[in-house]
């Protein structure tokens, strides 16, 4: 595969107005999108990855939400400088997003039709009734039985799954270069989200479009995603090709999500724990010095408490902000 | 095993009857329980999975008579739970406890962490208000919360300390059975892991037989002895963990295992995903409520409900091509 990127984050660093002061969300972080990959953006609430992804969109409200650094490279374009109108050309056209909850992203009192329509209406040159024709297709390219019929439904006549598939069918409407999903599937029941997964899946093959998912479930990420970004406490701590990483975790974080997610096939002896990572995941407000995870990592060191370590290069594919070397763990 | 009986429930049911709508002679009723029956041994955790909708929350909440069933039976220690007065119920209750899945709301946001705690003594009438005091202090130690907590507002806490604080609610009166609907379902994976082993830490130590509701069939193989699969109302197959995970018998558990994701290492499997939803339930089809999206179905399943049948020792199916 060529790698050439799609969409370059450099330095992002965002921060929001609260009452006790600005808080940092996104801390510096950098990365990039290739072009036809899916790149998962891992983390636990509060790390800053669904702050990351409505950056990219400029869907953050301003104020409170202050965009302190760095640059969003897409088409050569820096989307922090573009303007109301610009960013409303690119959403939906170049960039689409779906969400965790397809109910409340939904408009409950327009039809299915309406509602895939009226991105078409916006982006393209297309009168109303091409674009209900174009809305059945789209429609039936997220499998929908009778898509014609379905273009007269209101949202709540439909399933969540299917709510679900509206949303991509609305996101790939003006068939974007990327897409980014925020939790698609969080919200569904397993039988329907592997159909989702699915869906995306043979969508991406079709349409070779670029995918940033984020999700909170490694087991989603191994189905899905070519290369993994873990994020904790709004920065970065370790990357690489998905497989790489989960065999091999160079982060004591990343080593210890894999360890505490109860697996299939592992049947318990008596007496058996988990492993678990002690303490909280911190808040905006209580954000640790030196490296975020120190007071949670077993193999915290003088150094830690002191020095954040930057993100670097371990391998070719691999990155990882750690004072361990990678391996030792 | 103990073979003790701690908790029977036998054809249990309850229906629902929506709202009537305009000019409609009477509404269907959505049968969110459809005739459950199992046991719970002493000391032994049965799960109880399945999507949303399928009625697992029903179950817990008819079995513990938060809300009334239509019919059927529920014993507990040999008590028939159904005939009791509320006030008799009131006291069992010290036994059977829950604790749920979104601990923000399941306590009082105005009251503090100390005075949640000493509420169930004093619901229960121990009127010694330092003893009270000394048991909740001793909760939270139980649960691995330090003292500190107890001046505490909810509001301060984060989703895992307040989940603790919600077993230790649950443990306060020693009771024999925690109903858990999906517990840690609402917290982050890395705070998963803690919660689950403090539960099997508690049973250990106080000797108590759980009832674990979950839709997450990993967390489920880990906790559980047991396991029943529900679908629309009805248990579809019970077994033991081990051989509901090794063989799996009816479609719709085979279906769930196969479509969970799996944290891949070196293998990529090869998956059937399943077509369609889950039908509403006011609108059943005729004969085995799986038929629409199950890949084996027959000519038979649509016209005979399956019923739950044993195929190896202790291990019941509910369909009609492997009895």
């Amino acid at each position: 595969m060529l790698l050439s990127p799609e969409l370059e984050v450099q330095n992002l660093k965002v921060s929001f107005s609260t009452p006790r002061g600005k808080r940092i969300a996104v801390n510096e972080i950098s990365f990039q999108l290739n072009s036809g990959e899916t790149l998962a953006l891992v983390g636990e609430s509060g790390c800053g990855k669904t702050v990351s992804a409505l950056s990219i969109l400029r869907l953050l409200q301003e104020p409170p939400a202050e965009y302190l650094s760095g640059k969003i490279l897409f088409n050569g374009q820096d989307l922090l400088t573009l303007n109301a109108k610009a960013l409303q050309d690119l959403r939906g056209r170049s960039i689409s997003m779906i969400f965790q909850d397809p109910m409340t992203s939904l408009n409950p009192v327009m039809t299915v039709g309406e509602q895939i329509a009226e991105t078409l209406i916006r982006h393209t040159p297309i009168n109303r009734q091409e674009a209900l024709q174009k809305s059945a297709d789209l429609l039936h390219l997220v499998e929908f039985s009778s898509p014609k019929e379905k273009l007269n439904y209101y949202p709540h006549q439909l399933s969540g799954g299917m709510r679900q598939r509206v949303m991509i069918a609305i996101a790939l409407a003006c068939s974007p270069k990327i897409l980014i999903a925020d939790e698609p599937t969080t919200a569904l029941d397993v039988l329907i989200q592997a159909q989702i997964l699915e869906l995306l899946e043979n969508l991406k093959k079709e349409t070779r479009m670029s995918i940033l998912i984020i999700t909170h479930d490694l087991g989603v990420v191994t189905e899905i995603a070519q290369r993994i970004l873990v994020m904790y406490a709004g920065e970065i701590v370790e990357s690489g090709p998905t497989q790489d990483l989960l065999e091999n975790p160079f982060h004591p974080y990343t080593k210890g999500l894999i360890a505490s997610v109860p697996k299939l096939g592992f049947q318990k002896k008596s007496g058996a724990r988990l492993e678990e990572i002690p303490g909280n995941v911190p808040s905006l407000d209580q954000r640790p010095s030196g490296c975020p995870f120190h007071p949670r990592c077993v193999w915290s060191m003088e150094a830690c408490k002191t020095q954040n370590p930057p993100l670097r290069q371990v391998e070719t594919q691999r990155q990882v902000s750690c004072h361990l070397e990678p391996g030792s763990l | 095993m103990n073979t003790d009986k701690l908790l029977e429930v036998e054809n249990l049911k309850k229906h629902f009857l929506p709202e009537k709508k305009f000019l409609e002679a009477s509404s269907t009723p959505i049968l969110a329980l459809d005739g459950i029956s199992f046991t719970l041994h002493k000391g032994e955790t049965l799960g109880l999975v399945g999507e949303s909708g399928c009625g697992k929350s029903t179950a817990a909440r008819t079995m513990l008579r938060l809300i009334e069933p239509t019919s059927g039976k529920v014993r507990f220690c040999g008590t028939s739970l159904l005939e009791l007065k509320e006030t008799e119920m009131r006291n069992l209750r010290k036994e059977m406890q829950i604790i749920f899945q979104d601990p923000y709301s399941s306590v009082n946001p105005g009251r503090r962490i100390g005075h949640i705690l000493q509420e169930p003594f004093e619901i229960h009438g121990f009127k010694n208000k330092k003893e009270n005091i000394e048991n909740a202090t001793q909760l939270l130690e139980q649960v691995g919360l330090t003292s500190d907590y107890f001046t505490r507002y909810p509001h301060e806490l984060s989703g895992g300390q307040l989940q603790r604080v919600g077993i230790a609610r649950a443990i306060a009166l020693n009771p024999k059975l925690i109903v858990a609907d999906e517990p840690v379902s609402a917290l982050d994976v890395s705070i998963q892991a803690q919660v689950i082993n403090l539960l099997l830490n508690l049973k250990e130590e106080l000797d108590i037989s759980y009832l674990f509701i979950s839709h997450d069939l990993g967390v489920v193989e880990y906790f559980c002895d047991r396991v029943a699969v529900m679908y629309l109302g009805k248990i579809v197959e019970i077994a033991d963990s081990q051989q509901i995970y090794d063989s799996p018998q009816h479609p719709y558990t085979q279906a769930l295992l196969n479509a969970i994701p799996r944290l891949g290492f070196g293998h990529i499997k090869q998956k059937t995903v399943l077509k369609g939803d889950i039908p509403v339930s006011a609108i059943l089809p005729q004969g085995c409520a799986f038929q629409n999206r199950c890949p084996i179905k027959e000519k038979r399943c649509e016209e005979t409900i399956p019923p739950l049948k044993e195929v190896a020792p202790n291990h019941h199916v509910a369909c009609l091509l492997k009895h």
